[in-house]
């Protein structure tokens, strides 16, 4: 009995020793993007890279409040997200419900078509959008901006919605109808609370992908509109990178995601493998 | 507690349903082909039948929830084929209840009060009241996920009877339930209907269940109604061989048969009717329920082929040519195997049928 | 109050008022940009030289197909999209085995492995090209040259560079296709192994025949999801290499951009950009029809 326990210990001990190399291997470089943040740029061109050093929090100070704060990048990432999760929730919604639930004619071909939408690889639609908001003089503007991020928001939490929606029992309507429910009130009452679940998954993954996203914004913004991800480039110039500033100001901005990454981890899981379960989709 | 509209309303017996010549398919199969009904206003209707005989789409015609494709249904003289299910005052306790996970049973219960627009403060008493008749009004404040199968199915039956509708539809409500329960449970809603004095039109595919619990029933065979009557009808005077075999447990024994004037002969056995038929002499298919078989006599040549001890009686399985005989013994004793035994028939509850048609001889 | 036609009569126009904002939104934001996508393939848009403006039927895919740089960045796409695709399949499947066996302590793993996917590719992007890959200052290089081997310039050579990327696409979103292999191999009944080693199956055996077959579906969306996005990935190149050095890195969503927003040329860059979502729909098509055809 002895023998079998150890070589199960051992057995244990190992898998866990190797499964905590490779977990090393996706925590460090944020790890060391937090130690980089603390040092001073001084600090960091010292060679060799010391592990050990006088931490400053001055970085994080020079990133929000300095000359080339990301502050007001931050605000704009936030309007831009919320605003693009808000609106897309709203038409999102209903769209999905009527897929579900309703008989349509071409439903399929709907369908499909909400699918191929998510295909478009986005510099095939920066293209024309640089030209047409060119055009409306929609570039670097708010509205011009929450737009075109409905072009890949839209498509993906529809046809995740839909899915949700598909789960719930015709029963539960048909309970209803005979209730004396008319449609709305189905969908208000019966529906939507079955579904919180599902659309705290698609808000989550609608504000990641809108805050996260780069193409759009470095291309379409400009001065107005800096969202976030591209204020990254205020510390990165050609003839140097303001290394230790860069960690900071990254850090800041993605404490956001961060923070709902580790809040919402089980959400998210579920997202991923719905994903999985019924197939296509972004991100 | 309920509303004058109401109390009017079951004053005048009403709950009186048609059905004309209802036709339903889905694609190419044909689930209804041609349904015609009458239901008494109060009476308690079953719709029995097998998986896929119509019985449920039927049900759901009623409800509103599937739209026949041709046909008439009419509520106490009102056309209401193609009215909408909220607007039928027609109740439904679903198969898997269809409860709202996340409301409590008061809310549940509540729910089509609240559509219905009862003033809020009728509400809490009205559902008091029904959860009561129920007895689950202990558990008002519990959520569907908490109950157990039992309690949700009488949640969903509290949600049914608040309203007082004039129709109340059941769709298999006690085939989730585990046996003991099922046989209680049943006892318990004859007796509610009898309290409400409410049409109900009752689904399910057991025939006992059937049998027991309701005034009159439909047997419900490939999309079509093959017989109407109360159970004592359809068990003593089956019209078909089909609905022969589907009532009674164990079912009743086929074998096919001659007749000759009054005498009935199978095999080397013979045996006379209580009756003259005015059926012309042939060949025929004599069913006889396997209480109604005696073993002795000069009757029928059997081999035993296989003895079941119930406890109280025998169910004895004989093979008689190529036909396998049931016989139930309401005594037990030993037998040998491929013991060779001779039974027979209890004349007076002997049935006949058509071997072309399978349709009834009467006597 | 009576409506012919039951329930489905006055759905129709329900369910015209809850579909039409979603369309119509869908259709402006999508369809009308991807037709003036096709239409401005067609054109010569060149804001650097607008005297050249104009129609110009099939000369822009005429160019293209004699283009040596677009059939570079062909090449280079399908090898970053295959091998970043296989790798995270590989790698992702083999910590998904791996914590599976280890009886507590999954939860870390989960935390650890969301991380990176919420991360903004574009910051992945500039953490590698600056903490890690950098010459001399990069962690990476210095951790190899402890162990005593020669100092690559990994964004700076092209091979490397082509590496780096992938190395980067690979690390952000393995820890997708982990989770979604682990989530599939939890659900995963016990009593199929069971028989399984009852009928004398080794383990090795009954990964093969069992677990893999079982986990098919959660593996072909890995891939179908993870093709995808790698066909379309722009912010992390652009951070770690910009394309290059040259065109190295420069797989063709990168020099459809480069051709319409540093060059100008805008009509060359929307057909370059049309291929693209050609070989992007034709890829997913396939892959879906694999998907749907094996499991009828």
């Amino acid at each position: 009995m002895k023998n079998r326990d150890s070589t199960k210990y051992l057995r244990n001990a190992t898998l866990f020793a190797l499964a905590s190399i490779l977990l090393f291997i996706w925590v460090f470089p944020l790890v060391w993007a937090v130690v980089v943040s603390l040092k001073s740029e001084a600090e960091v061109l010292a060679y060799p890279p010391r592990i050990i050093f006088e931490a400053t929090a001055q970085n994080f100070k020079d990133a929000l409040f300095g000359g080339v704060s990301i502050l007001p990048s931050l605000i704009t990432s936030l309007i831009v997200s919320t605003a693009t999760t808000i609106l897309t929730i709203l038409i999102a919604v209903p769209a999905a419900y009527a897929f579900a639930r309703l008989e349509l004619r071409g439903k399929k071909w709907l369908g499909f078509y909400t699918l191929a939408t998510q295909m478009v690889p986005p510099v095939g639609l920066v293209i024309p959008y640089f030209l047409i908001l060119n055009k409306v003089g929609w570039l670097d503007s708010y509205q011009g901006m929450i737009t075109v991020y409905l072009t890949f928001s839209l498509p993906f939490a529809i046809w995740l919605l839909v899915s949700y929606m598909e789960d719930i029992p015709r029963e539960m309507e048909e309970a209803a109808f005979l209730d004396k429910a008319n449609r709305f009130q189905a969908l208000w009452h019966v529906i939507l609370p079955q579904v919180r679940g599902g659309i705290a998954v698609t808000i989550i993954f609608v504000f990641l992908n809108a805050w996260n996203e780069f193409l759009f914004a470095v291309q379409l913004g400009g001065n107005t509109v800096r969202p976030v991800t591209v204020a990254m480039y205020n510390f990165v110039s050609v003839e140097q990178t303001l290394w230790a500033k860069l960690s900071a100001a990254a850090l800041i901005a993605m404490v956001p995601m961060i923070i709902i990454g580790i809040t919402a981890q089980k959400q998210i899981v579920k997202g991923l493998t719905v994903g999985a379960v019924k197939g296509g989709g972004r991100q | 507690m309920s509303s004058p509209m109401n109390q009017s309303k079951r004053a005048h017996g009403r709950g009186r349903v048609s059905l004309r010549g209802i036709r339903k398919s889905f694609g190419t199969f044909e689930a209804l082909k041609g349904i015609d009904l009458d239901i008494e206003p109060v009476e308690f209707f079953a719709l029995l039948g097998p998986s896929g005989s119509g019985k449920t789409t039927t049900l759901r015609v009623l409800a509103g929830l599937t739209p026949p494709d041709e046909g008439l249904m009419t509520v106490d003289g009102v056309d209401v084929t193609h009215s909408q299910p909220g607007e039928r005052d027609v109740a439904m306790v679903f198969q898997n209840y269809a409860l709202y996970p996340h409301m409590t049973l008061e809310a549940n219960i509540g729910f089509p009060l609240k559509m219905d627009g009862v003033p809020k403060n009728q509400i809490p008493g009205m559902v008091r009241d029904a959860a009561a008749k129920v007895k689950i009004d202990h558990l008002l404040h519990r959520r569907p996920g908490q109950l157990s199968g039992g309690q949700q199915q009488r949640c969903a039956l509290a949600r049914a009877i608040v309203r007082q509708p004039r129709l109340f539809l059941l769709d298999e409500p006690l085939s989730n339930l585990d046996a003991q329960l099922r046989l209680e449970t049943r006892v318990e809603l004859k007796k509610l209907q009898r309290s409400l004095d409410v049409t109900t039109v009752y689904v399910t595919h057991d025939q006992e269940e059937a049998m027991t619990i309701a005034d009159r029933m439909a047997v419900f065979l490939d999309g079509s109604i093959v017989q109407v009557g109360t159970p004592d009808e359809v068990f003593n005077k089956p019209s078909n061989v089909d609905v022969a075999a589907f009532i009674g447990s164990p079912s009743m024994n086929l074998i096919e048969g001659h007749l000759n004037g009054k005498t009935v002969s199978i095999g080397d056995y013979r045996f006379d009717l209580p009756k003259l038929s005015n059926h012309p002499s042939g060949n025929v298919i004599v069913g006889i329920r396997p209480s109604h078989i005696a073993l002795g006599g000069a009757g029928l040549t059997a081999n035993l082929y296989l003895s079941e001890n119930l406890g109280e009686s025998m169910l004895l399985n004989f093979k008689v040519g190529d036909n396998l005989i049931k016989v139930r013994l309401p005594e037990v004793r030993s037998f040998t195997d491929n013991e060779v035994v001779h039974l027979t028939f209890d004349s007076a509850h002997v049935h006949l049928f058509d071997p072309k048609s399978g349709i009834r001889i009467d006597l | 109050m009576h409506r012919q036609g039951g329930l489905f009569a006055g759905e129709r126009g329900f369910a015209l008022l809850m579909v039409s904002p979603g369309l119509l939104v869908l259709a402006l934001t999508t369809t009308f940009p991807l037709a003036y996508l096709i239409w401005s393939s067609f054109q010569n848009i060149n804001l650097a030289m607008p005297f050249l403006d104009g129609f110009a039927g099939l000369d822009n895919y005429r160019d293209m197909l004699s283009d040596g740089r677009f059939w570079h960045a062909l090449q280079l796409t399908g090898i970053y999209t295959v091998s970043s695709v296989f790798l995270q399949l590989v790698i992702g499947l083999g910590l998904a085995l791996l914590v599976m066996q280890i009886p507590t302590g999954q939860w870390l793993f989960r935390i650890v492995a969301i991380l990176p996917i919420v991360l903004a590719p574009v910051v992945v992007g500039l953490f590698w090209r600056t903490l890690m890959l950098a010459p001399e200052f990069g962690i990476v290089d210095f951790i190899i040259r402890t162990l005593g081997f020669e100092s690559v310039n990994w964004l700076g050579s092209p091979t490397p560079a082509l590496v780096s990327v992938i190395l980067i696409h690979t690390w952000q979103w393995t820890p997708f296709a982990f989770l979604v292999l682990l989530a599939s191999l939890a659900s995963l009944p016990l009593d199929v192994f069971e028989a399984a080693r009852i009928d004398k199956a080794n383990a090795f055996q009954r990964f093969i025949h069992i677990t893999l077959p079982l986990i098919r579906p959660a593996i072909i969306i890995v891939v179908i999801m993870r093709s995808m996005i790698a066909l379309s990935a722009f912010a992390a190149i652009f951070a770690a290499t910009g394309g290059g050095p040259g065109t190295a890195s420069e797989i063709l969503n990168l020099y459809a951009y480069k051709t319409s927003f540093v060059e100008l040329n805008f009509g060359y860059g929307s057909a370059l950009a049309v291929s693209l979502l050609i070989i992007t729909l034709g890829v997913s098509g396939i892959l879906f029809h694999l998907r749907t055809a094996r499991r009828s």
